[in-house]
């Protein structure tokens, strides 16, 4: 931005003159119109920050000022009105004319404006000519800018006055430096910009920030960063029109909420200095255009209502409104650090309650429209002026208001002497202590406030965060008497990825690696670029005492990411104390222990019961706490002290087809009788299987084969007697090398059965590579623990035949799901926990009308690689192999993906579904429907059955379509599982793109259908089935193959 | 508030070590600290603990002290590992020119860069206060050094604007003396912040005056710990987690019994079941070398999956089937809900 700014001092003798004629001097034109390319460039970079959706919206809408062409004769009103219509034409044309345009929306707007420009020009015709060539290249702001100045000061000199309002209106726009119709042009700008913001999904920004903005462009290098991305978008026209000029400039507006059309004679008095309308109207105005956007069709009508609760609580606000202001330092103040002091010193005019982010100040309250303060910068006693406009009036409930809202809650939740560990607040002083463990188990709340379709909300999960009184140090001590010689490698199982929280601040950090090589008594360099070592570190600045001298470093590496600033990037790597890093999480021994888990699982599992008193106790515990009170009624929050209860629905139960047998799945979804009952929908005949295991498991091995051949008839499966391959020992290398032979010297086996002992991943993994990669062929691997207790064997053994008769190409059940020449694909991302190897994506896609046949794909990327590109590959295959099954394409697609963060729907919206879309033409005249769901299991948001004032489970099925619903999508929360144990988790759908124009009651059944189709277990599962075998495939990708599985095996469930 | 560049580390920070070797060298119990503002001096006494049970802040300013007020709460690992020794922090709105009883009885006051922020005739009610009514072992005051001014850049008037007067070293002293001479205290003068060179002999940029009350005056009661403020407003008050708290004590002796018995029976267990493998790895011919831990408790799946813990689901699933065998009575096939085919193609458009 800086470069910006010798132009325009440059320019300042320029504007002087045009001051004089009644412009204020203090808000030079062309430093506005430097702004505008300076925002223009913003929105590219800046966007992505705040809102990326309008982005590529903006060059649309850039374009609709376009028709001013129109305009020109008529009145301003008449202008505003007819802007949408012709808008729309403009575009077209605009688009096709320049096709690079639409890449850049900055470029937009610098066309835009120059249009705006030439129309008007009449009365200094070669200056418009010149403009219009500059702004399309718009790349460069400079020069353009330069030139545009030229024109405005002969055509300020032109326009007489009030007669041709219009047409300086125009100029204005363009040009910007012209007072008098830069006025007029301000009214265009809003118009437009007003009635275009709707659509584009900013509604509360689109139209105020006009004159503030422009001013902001002008001064100061802060111009980009802040809240308001799409405001600033829109900004750049209005600005032009000049900040000043804009009350007046309302009035002419579309809908002109404050009709005060100033003509341009009474106008330049009054521009000048107040470019804010009377505030009540512009609120109306905001309020009016949030009214408008049209809340998306989301809500289904099918099964039957129920009244269910959800970890949501209405917030009330009692504030009217929260006013957002511009805050400009002249000359310029670099230093936020010094920007804040400098607000923070002027409390007595702003009040105590402030949320201010170095330029933007939001206030509960509202000030004169336009504020100068002094202060004196300290390092040169510089006195800085301190502007401070009225940019907005928000409705208190508006997006932008949210950020502080939440600073405002986490500080309530300290308040309450919660304590901040990763995200959520835990409170120590309920902790339960696991002595036996040497661990505790903190209780606490995961909160956030959140607008969703029903208004604002606190949404309460409960939390909670098991932590151990070891150090890292302790651990290791431990590890090392237990296994000296691969000390480091057990330390590297143990550590890294494990979360560590320091004993000297409150922070969290992975262990991303162990540098061996370091110890407390190196050095470092500190910021001031003195050298220290770790031990008079931490002795200096925490007073502790370093005990071990020689201990190994933890290393933190940060995520990259960028601040609010867009500037600073962390970098580089975190060393840390073992001794002084406390682990948290499970231990990973504790996980494997049964029992131990069971003690743990006691505490964290609650039961909805549970859970709403949870929630109830902190509201409880808020509402009895003055100062966490006070703390909200600054920004005039309430929170209620209920917890919200509506109206969900319950899907009919669905009909379980087998072969023959059909029926409709018990409430409580499980038909683990029915399937060993009846004939599956296919079972392959097993010719030729062979049985491996130690001559210390023969008994059970025998057993389990008489076992599979009674059981299997009911099944419909035909079994014949396998080959037995006792083996001498249980080494590892010994199953290896029995089965390679095994299958190399019959290559007709049709499945691979393993008896293991004991809890071993290493042969675990190395039967699964055998079998999965190097000679493919369905295999299971059955744990001899499993099978040891003669009581529950047949129903063990029932389960593993299903499971095969799954792995080896056979189909168990199906549903009907009434949607013709449909594929149906489920994809999952498997991240490896210690972040060392590639992550990998599952693809399931499926190849018939029953969906009972499934196509599997796995890709590997590289941490930073886009999924997208393995994405492609696989669809391709399966849409090929679809068509060698069916001699046709699907004409519809639904994609189940899962592993999507909120973050990323973005970035899935704009640029994997473009890439999808391209994949299908790779077929000639193949143009799919196609549904893109997100799924998303890690929510948190809960479900409640809700019955004569008790909060419980509820049933499978449950879905919840409206209220905590996600304003600008269409979404739901389906409960497909049944919950045996704690709380109702529902997972959260999104569908982001649906050319199937499936219906919400479709997408919602369509859902819950696919639901019931993971034929490993039988009932019901929390994802669509497609979702968990793509999950399943990943996983086991991931963890115990490294490598992509055959592709013969790619029409199996063989990762069952 | 001066040039950062002048001094390295930045002046407060070495005013506040200067604080930190006190308590280091002295060991008080009971600290205050008077103007402490956004409290920073009493978050690096807070780590910097030494022997000091009791710290409170007074400030003026209310807004001040709750901006950072709970940076000085307890972090979470003070209640993994809470300390052998009870601390208690304190924060107070108050006035140093107002006789607050709660105050009197401290082992240590500070009154770092303060008392230049007070008018001349209050400065008079600050001394008695601080020396006459509080009658601390030991207070430690910091003020700027008028003489070294001149060194300091682009500097006019006074250092801050809200600074009434900034004195010189002799200023100070006698001022100081004074009040040694009125209230039985000795003084010892330093400072920080030593001036390069050849200007040495202004001193150093903030002077320190330390004082200590002689022996033998020992008026101050002591037995005021119970007394509740009445001039000064509380704003915060925590309590850290200590083993002197009978109940936490309690709490974590247990547990570090149960898990030292915990690790007891494993390590018997583990002996135990060492033999047992090789038996079993003798009869089998095996080399004994591999010694499986059976442990029949951890249970596993029978896809043998990673998730070594049995789906809780799966467990009890099984128990039924097991139920549902014995009845075998009940049909399980329900009718067909009458077959109207849905057909969404229709509902498309």
């Amino acid at each position: 931005m800086d470069p910006s700014r010798p132009p325009g001092a440059t320019r300042m003798p320029w504007l002087q003159p045009a001051g004089g004629r009644g412009f204020p001097a203090d808000q030079p034109p062309v430093g506005r119109v430097r702004g505008l390319a300076v925002a223009a460039e913003e929105l590219d970079a800046g966007r992505g920050r705040g809102r990326a959706s309008e982005t590529p919206a903006l060059p649309y809408r850039r374009g609709i000022p376009l028709p001013a062409t129109e305009p020109r004769s008529l009145p301003p009103v008449g202008f505003a009105r007819g802007v949408p219509a012709p808008g729309e034409e403009q575009r077209l044309g605009r688009a096709r004319g320049f096709l690079l345009s639409s890449l850049l929306p900055p470029v937009g707007i610098g066309r835009g404006l120059s249009l705006f420009v030439e129309p008007p020009a009449e009365p200094a015709p070669p200056v418009k000519r010149e403009t219009v060539p500059l702004p399309a290249p718009e790349a460069t702001p400079g020069p353009q800018e330069v030139k545009r100045e030229e024109p405005p000061l002969p055509v300020q000199v032109d326009v007489p006055g009030p007669g041709s309002s219009l047409l300086s209106m125009m100029r204005g726009m363009g040009i910007e430096p012209a007072k008098t119709w830069g006025r007029g042009a301000v009214s265009v700008g809003r118009g437009s910009v007003g009635e275009f913001a709707p659509p584009v999904g900013s509604p509360s920004v689109a139209g105020e920030e006009t004159a503030p903005e422009g001013v902001m462009l002008r001064g100061t290098s802060f111009v980009g960063r802040g809240l308001i991305g799409a405001g600033r978008t829109a900004m750049p026209p209005v600005g032009f029109g000049r900040g000043p000029t804009v009350s007046p400039a309302l009035a002419p507006g579309p809908d002109a909420p404050s009709a005060i059309p100033v003509t341009p004679k009474d106008a330049p008095p009054v521009s000048a200095d107040v470019p804010v309308t009377p505030g009540s109207s512009q609120a109306k105005a905001e309020l009016k255009m949030e009214a408008a956007c049209e809340p998306r069709k989301k809500a289904g009508t099918k099964g039957n209502p129920v009244v269910i609760g959800s970890n949501y609580i209405p917030i009330h606000c009692k504030n009217e409104a929260v006013f957002q202001y511009h805050v400009a330092f002249t000359p310029n103040v670099e230093s936020l650090s010094m920007r804040f002091g400098m607000m923070r010193d002027h409390r007595s005019a702003t009040g105590e309650v402030v949320a201010f982010d170095g330029s933007i100040l939001y206030l509960p309250k509202r000030l004169e429209e336009v504020v100068h303060l002094k202060s004196e910068r300290r390092t040169d006693n510089q006195e800085i002026d301190i502007k401070i406009q009225m940019t907005k009036i928000l409705p208190p409930h508006s997006d932008l208001c949210i950020p502080f809202y939440n600073v405002v809650l986490r500080r309530v939740m300290k308040i309450l002497g919660l304590k901040l560990v990763g995200r959520n607040h835990y409170d120590p002083n309920s902790a339960v202590v696991l002595g036996k463990h040497r661990l505790q188990v903190w209780p606490g709340y995961a909160t956030c406030i959140k607008r969703t379709d029903g208004g604002l909300y606190l949404s309460v999960d409960v939390s909670h965060k098991v932590l151990r009184n070891d150090s890292v140090l302790d651990v290791m001590n431990v590890i090392y008497q237990q296994s000296r010689e691969s000390f480091q490698d057990e330390c590297t199982k143990e550590f890294i990825g494990a979360i560590v929280i320091t004993r000297y601040n409150n922070r969290t950090y992975r262990v991303d690696d162990i540098e061996w090589s370091k110890s407390p008594k190196d050095a470092f360099t500190m910021a001031d670029g003195s050298k220290m070592t770790f031990i008079d570190y931490y002795r200096k600045n925490y007073g502790i005492t370093i005990k071990e001298v020689d201990q190994p470093m933890l290393v933190h590496r940060p995520k990259e990411r960028s601040r609010p600033g867009g500037k600073q990037v962390i970098t580089g790597e975190i060393l840390l104390l073992p001794e002084l890093s406390f682990m948290t999480g499970i231990p990973e021994k504790m996980r494997k222990d049964f029992r131990a888990m069971k003690d743990l699982t006691m505490h964290i599992n609650v039961s909805a019961e549970q859970h709403t008193h949870s929630i109830k106790q902190l509201l409880q515990n808020i509402s009895t706490n003055p100062e966490a009170l006070h703390e909200l009624s600054r920004w005039g929050l309430e929170i209620s002290p209920e917890i919200l209860v509506t109206q969900g629905r319950t899907l009919p139960m669905e009909t379980i087809c087998l072969q023959s047998a059909s029926f409709i799945s018990s409430p409580s979804v499980d038909w683990s009788r029915e399937v060993v009952r009846d004939s599956s929908i296919s079972t392959i005949p097993l010719y030729c299987w062979a049985v491996f295991y130690p001559r210390r498991a023969a008994e059970q091995a025998e057993e389990l084969v008489a076992m599979f051949g009674k059981v299997a008839g009911p099944m419909g499966m035909r079994l014949d007697r396998p080959i037995r391959m006792e083996l001498r020992d249980d080494r590892t290398e010994t199953y290896v090398k029995s089965i390679h032979s095994q299958l190399t010297s019959e290559p007709n086996v049709q499945l691979v059965v393993c008896i293991i002992t004991g809890n071993r991943d290493d042969l675990y993994s190395a039967i699964k590579k055998l079998c999965c990669v190097q000679s493919p062929c369905p295999s299971q691997a059955i744990n001899v623990r499993t099978i040891a207790q003669p009581q529950k064997l047949r129903s063990i053994a029932q389960k593993i035949l299903l499971q095969i008769n799954c792995k080896v190409g056979g189909e168990l059940w199906t549903v009907s799901v009434p949607l013709k020449h449909l594929m149906v694909i489920g994809v999952d991302v498997h991240h490896d926990t210690s972040k060392k190897s590639r992550s990998v994506m599952g693809f399931v896609a499926s190849l018939n009308s029953l969906l009972t046949r499934w196509y599997s794909r796995v890709t590997f990327q590289m941490p930073h690689e886009e999924i997208i590109n393995g994405f492609r590959v696989c669809l391709l295959a399966a849409l090929q192999k679809y068509y060698e099954v069916n001699h046709s394409f699907p004409e519809k697609i639904v994609i189940y993906r899962d592993g999507v963060s909120d973050g990323q729907l973005k970035t899935v919206e704009l640029y994997e579904i473009p890439q999808i879309l391209k994949c299908f033409e790779t077929f000639p005249n193949y143009e799919p429907k196609m549904t893109f769901i997100v799924v998303q299991k890690r929510i948190n948001t809960t479900l409640y059955s809700y019955e004569g004032d008790r909060f419980g489970t509820p049933p499978p099925g449950t879905v919840l379509d409206h209220t905590v619903t996600n304003r600008d999508r269409v979404d739901f929360y389906l409960m497909a599982h049944s919950i045996r144990q704690g709380c109702g988790f529902p997972t959260h759908y999104i569908s982001i793109y649906n050319t199937a124009n499936l219906t919400p009651d479709h997408l919602q059944r369509l859902t819950f259908k696919m639901c019931h189709l993971y034929w490993n277990w039988p009932g019901t599962v929390r994802v669509p089935a497609p979702c968990k075998y793509a999950h399943k495939l990943a996983f086991l990708s991931g963890q115990y193959l490294h490598s992509e599985p055959a592709i013969q095996l790619a029409e199996k469930l063989f990762f069952l | 508030m001066e040039t950062p560049s002048l001094f390295s580390p930045p002046l407060y920070m070495q005013r506040h070590q200067f604080v930190v070797e006190f308590v280091k060298s002295c060991d008080p119990r009971k600290v205050m600290d008077l103007g402490c503002a956004d409290c920073s001096l009493l978050r690096k006494l807070k780590f910097h603990r030494h022997g000091i049970e009791v710290l409170v802040g007074v400030d003026i300013d209310c807004a001040a002290i709750r901006q950072r007020a709970h940076a000085l709460a307890p972090l979470s690992s003070d209640y993994l590992q809470p300390s052998p020794r009870p601390l208690t922090i304190e924060l107070y709105q108050g006035s140093v020119t107002e006789r607050e009883p709660y105050t009197r009885g401290f082992d240590l006051v500070t009154c770092i860069e303060l008392i230049e922020h007070l008018e001349l005739w209050e400065v008079e009610r600050f001394s008695d206060v601080v020396f006459g009514y509080m009658t601390p072992c030991a207070v430690i005051i910091s003020t700027p050094n008028a003489e070294f001014n001149p060194l300091l850049p682009d500097l006019k008037g006074f250092r801050h604007n809200d600074h009434k007067f900034e004195w010189t070293r002799t200023e100070f002293q006698t001022w100081a003396l004074g009040v040694c001479r009125q209230y039985g205290y000795s003084a010892d003068f330093t400072g920080v912040g030593e001036a390069p060179d050849p200007d040495r002999g202004v001193g150093f940029c903030s002077q320190i005056g330390v004082f200590r009350r002689h022996a033998d005056v020992s008026n101050a009661p002591m037995n005021n710990t119970l007394q509740e403020p009445t001039v000064y407003r509380l704003l915060y008050k925590v309590v850290y987690p200590s083993l002197c708290d009978n109940n936490i004590f309690q709490r974590i002796l247990v547990s570090e019994v149960l898990y030292m018995a915990e690790s007891l029976k494993r390590q018997w267990l583990v002996d135990k079941q060492g033999k047992q493998t090789d038996f079993t790895s003798r009869v089998h011919g095996l080399p004994s070398g591999e010694a499986l831990l059976d442990d029949s408790r951890v249970e596993l799946n029978a896809e043998r999956n990673a998730i070594m813990l049995p789906d809780e689901n799966e467990v009890e699933e099984e128990d039924e089937v097991e139920k549902d065998e014995c009845e075998e009575g009940e049909s399980a096939l329900r009718p067909m809900k009458d077959g109207a085919e849905e057909d969404w193609e229709t509902e498309l458009g």
